[in-house]
């Protein structure tokens, strides 16, 4: 009982924060709102057992990936026009088709789930068992990718220094 | 309803928002931060959809998923520094220079 | 049998690569020597069918096989074809001779021997072939030679336009041609003429309309021999040096209509319209040119139209069914208009290129060989006896009236009047030219000199054909082959007197021209007068030149510019290019503009596109 009311209240804790998302004016804000939304999130997952993922959630996306994007904001502390007038011009057309996306996304969902059986929890030891045994390309290949992330990082930031220097 | 489609319908609507978010708002930075809450969105999914089946595979892929989004983030940041720079504006109109 | 069309072949090859390199005496020799051999050999060949009596087929090779049709170059030999090849190669290598002494001062010589022998290369093929193909062949090949020639100082545009217009009239009537033989082969399956002509002399006839075949053959025969309404080439290619005038437009190629219709007489005796045909057509010919002639002044020009008359006379015979009249009529005329033209050559020679007969008058005396040659050959074509052209001319006037496959008392008085005219404009001619006072340049009279021996030799010795040809009946020669029609009922005891009123016609046009035209020519000049109309009719020769550029001409260059050019050309094609690439730049300006370059419509197109497919996707769920 008490494991489906965590489960739902982490899940509107979630769809709030997201809705903050988009009306919230200052970026610092929606920032600390997608944080809010991560964490729920996390929540969601440790509720439906895959508790590494859960963890990986936490420390990825909001250790890493939104510390990097609070430090980019207090950076540019840029004050122009886009803090005054948030919305773009596709405003209701986008609003539109969001609702379009939803009814149809939505109805699939739907007709497509089965009954929800709860399972095991799905550790940490299994996923890295699994992850390394039966999974070992796609090890490689994330490091590949995070290798190549970084190279670009650097090469973009020359770009940079050159730009800035010329 | 049922956990699982309420869930499932729960994923559609964040990965909804925050494509709505990427049309709607002008700050770019703010528009990269949907993108995340997308990349999330199809996190939860994956994960609920795990729940069903084979919950290896399924965990694999969010990893790759979160990989993948720390990439992403780690290259369109400096991008982002870089236009700031040149055109001083974080706000999308300006960028508009790919027209025609 | 094929040496006699090959060795001229070779002096073509041989004097159009090497004549240049090595001089003029090699051209002369290789150029006059081959068409005497190929003269030799048709010699030969005339012998042995005297000897044999039966036709020489030969086959040279197969040109090519289609199915079960088989196409084939081969000759054949029989009497007709022995007359019209001892007649090419004969007068043929005696013009050749001549050219040797008129054309000696021309910087293109060797040129002009090679497309002289290539001429005669293209004629024999026509003379000797069996089958119309091979004659086509040769049609078309004396139809190029003749424009190479007529054209033969192409640095003067007015001269290359002359040979255009030759090879062009030439041509429409080809088309005739060409469909008659398409008829045929449809019909007969075979194009082999002595075939063809079996096939129609047999019983049942076959199933094509021989009287529409005719017609179309004689088509092309009326453009290759300057008949009406084809005839407008034959005086303005008069522009080609003077024996080519007379090799090509007196003796032979103009006579090869002539003899197309002779040798198919199997179609023309049983297409009694078509006959009819032929036959109005050439004695209107014969009138038409007749009469234009009577008011020209440049002496080439009286013997052109005087040409295209005589194959009127020609086509009369023809029409009537008097094969072997037309045929003799086409040996002597070779005779006699060859030495007229050779002979003008002669003058034109001797008065240093002037040829407008107004400026001549009292040669007689300054160039007596050519002025005995000129006056025997105008006497001949006149009618006078016992010269050769009284007998063949005497011929076909008796045939045009009595022949019992249309003859008509309206035939014979027009052809009658025709050879009155004909005897007056010639003698015309030689008065004016040569008797008289002399009405020359003083500086032309001082250079007045008889001609070399190569050219006066040649005019004796057919000046002599003229006088003794006649004697040779032809008509006789070729009776099995191609028979003189059937005398109408009751015509026959009218021979002499038809005999006697030739004599009286020729008689008459020479008295007519000597008072006309003697004293100075001061009657003519008041007859003249008196007739204005008449006379600028005349020598506007009908205005049918006129009417040609006016009808076709014109209409033609106008459909080219306006509709072919301006509309299909620029408009249509021009247009749907011009139009496509339009389009295309149109489209891809209109589709550009979703290129704003905002990442927000790109991300709204994206979610547009998402809802899109997902509602195309879940509409059957």
């Amino acid at each position: 009982m008490i494991d489906f009311l965590l489960l739902y209240a982490f899940l509107g804790s979630a769809l709030v924060g997201a809705v903050l998302m988009l009306v919230l004016r200052h970026p610092m804000r929606v920032a600390l709102a997608l944080v809010a939304t991560m964490l729920s999130l996390a929540g969601v997952y440790a509720m439906l057992g895959a508790h590494a993922i859960a963890v990986f959630q936490i420390l990825i996306y909001v250790g890493a990936v939104m510390v990097f994007m609070v430090y980019v904001i207090m950076l540019l502390d840029v004050r122009d026009d886009s803090l005054v007038a948030r919305y773009s011009w596709l405003l209701l057309p986008g609003a539109v088709a969001f609702l379009a996306i939803l009814g149809g996304l939505g109805v699939a969902v739907w007709r497509g789930l089965a009954p929800f059986v709860a399972g095991k929890p799905f550790g940490l030891k299994p996923f890295a068992v699994a992850f390394l045994n039966d999974y070992w390309l796609h090890f490689e290949l994330v490091s590949v990718l995070l290798v190549a992330a970084v190279v670009a990082a650097l090469a973009v930031l020359q770009l940079g220094r050159k730009a800035s220097r010329g | 309803m049922d956990s699982l489609q309420l869930l499932g319908w729960s994923a559609v609507a964040i990965f909804a928002l925050g494509l709505l978010g990427v049309i709607i708002r002008r700050n770019v930075l703010v528009m990269l931060m949907c993108m995340e809450l997308m990349l999330n969105a199809v996190n939860l999914s994956l994960v609920v959809f795990a729940q069903r089946g084979n919950p290896a595979e399924a965990s694999v892929l969010v990893f790759l998923v979160f990989v993948v989004a720390a990439a992403e983030i780690a290259i369109a940041i400096p991008i982002v520094l870089l236009l700031v720079r040149h055109k001083r504006s974080l706000d999308l109109g300006a960028y508009a220079d790919l027209r025609g | 049998m094929k040496y006699i069309a090959l060795l001229p072949l070779a002096g073509f090859l041989l004097n159009g690569l090497l004549g240049n390199r090595l001089g003029n005496r090699f051209v002369s020799v290789v150029g006059c020597g081959l068409p005497l051999a190929a003269f030799a050999v048709a010699l030969a060949y005339f012998f042995n069918l005297q000897a044999t009596g039966a036709p020489t087929i030969e086959v040279a090779y197969t040109w090519f096989v289609a199915g079960t049709d088989v196409l084939e170059v081969s000759f054949y030999f029989d009497r007709l074809t022995a007359v019209m090849a001892l007649i090419v190669t004969g007068v043929g290598s005696l013009i050749h001779i001549y050219s040797i002494g008129y054309m000696h001062a021309d910087k293109s010589y060797a040129r002009y021997f090679a497309y002289l022998n290539l001429f005669l290369f293209f004629m024999l093929l026509l003379v000797l072939g069996r089958s119309l193909l091979v004659l086509f062949v040769g049609w078309e090949g004396v139809g190029l030679a003749s424009y190479l020639l007529i054209g033969f100082w192409f640095e003067d545009p007015e001269k290359a336009a002359a040979g255009k217009k030759a090879f062009i009239t030439n041509r429409i009537g080809d088309a005739g041609f060409l469909l008659g033989m398409f008829l045929l082969y449809t019909a007969l399956g075979t194009l082999d003429m002595d075939r063809i002509n079996a096939a129609f002399m047999a019983n049942p006839a076959p199933a094509v309309s021989a009287s529409l075949v005719g017609i179309l053959l004689f088509i092309g025969a009326c453009g290759k021999s300057a008949q009406i309404p084809l005839h407008v080439w034959l005086p303005d290619a008069m522009a080609g040096p003077t024996p080519v005038s007379a090799l090509i437009h007196a003796a032979t190629m103009v006579t090869a209509g002539v003899y197309l219709v002779a040798r198919l007489s199997g179609i023309y005796m049983h297409a009694p319209e078509a006959s009819a045909v032929v036959a109005t057509v050439g004695c209107a010919t014969a009138f038409f040119a007749a009469t234009i002639a009577v008011v020209q002044t440049d002496i080439k020009k009286v013997l052109a139209y005087s040409t295209v008359s005589q194959l009127g006379f020609m086509f009369l015979a023809l029409g009537v069914g008097a094969y072997g009249a037309a045929i003799f009529h086409l040996y002597t005329h070779a005779f006699f208009k060859a030495c007229l033209f050779l002979g003008a050559g002669s003058v034109i020679h001797a008065l240093s290129g002037e040829q407008d007969i107004r400026k001549m008058g009292g040669l007689a005396k300054k160039i007596p060989v050519t002025f005995w040659t000129f006056a025997i050959a105008t006497a001949a074509i006149a009618g006078i006896p016992p010269l050769a052209g009284f007998f063949s001319k005497d011929e076909i006037l008796w045939f045009a009236l009595a022949s019992g496959k249309g003859g008509s008392a309206l035939l014979f008085a027009v052809a009658a009047l025709t050879a009155l005219l004909t005897a007056f404009y010639m003698f015309r001619l030689l008065w004016l030219t040569f008797l008289g006072r002399s009405r020359m340049s003083a500086e032309v009279e001082h250079h007045v000199h008889e001609s070399p021996l190569s050219m006066t030799g040649v005019l004796v010795i057919l000046a002599g054909l003229s006088t003794v040809g006649g004697f040779l009946s032809i008509p006789h020669v070729l009776e099995p082959l191609l028979p003189l029609p059937p005398v109408a009922e009751g015509m026959q005891p009218f021979h002499y007197a038809v005999v006697g009123a030739s004599i009286a016609i020729a008689a008459a046009g020479l008295a007519g021209a000597a008072w006309f035209f003697g004293n100075g020519a001061v009657r003519a000049e008041r007859v003249r007068q008196a007739f204005p109309v008449l006379n600028r009719v005349l020598m506007g020769k009908y205005y049918v030149d006129e009417l040609y550029e006016s009808a076709i001409h014109r209409p033609l260059l106008w459909i080219s510019e306006r509709v072919f050019l301006g509309l299909g050309d620029r408009r249509l094609f021009d247009g749907a290019l011009h139009g496509l690439a339009a389009l295309g730049r149109g489209t891809a300006a209109a589709l550009g503009r979703v290129q704003t370059g905002s990442l927000h419509l790109y991300a709204f197109l994206v979610l547009a596109g998402l809802a899109f497919a997902l509602y195309l996707g879940l509409r059957h769920v």
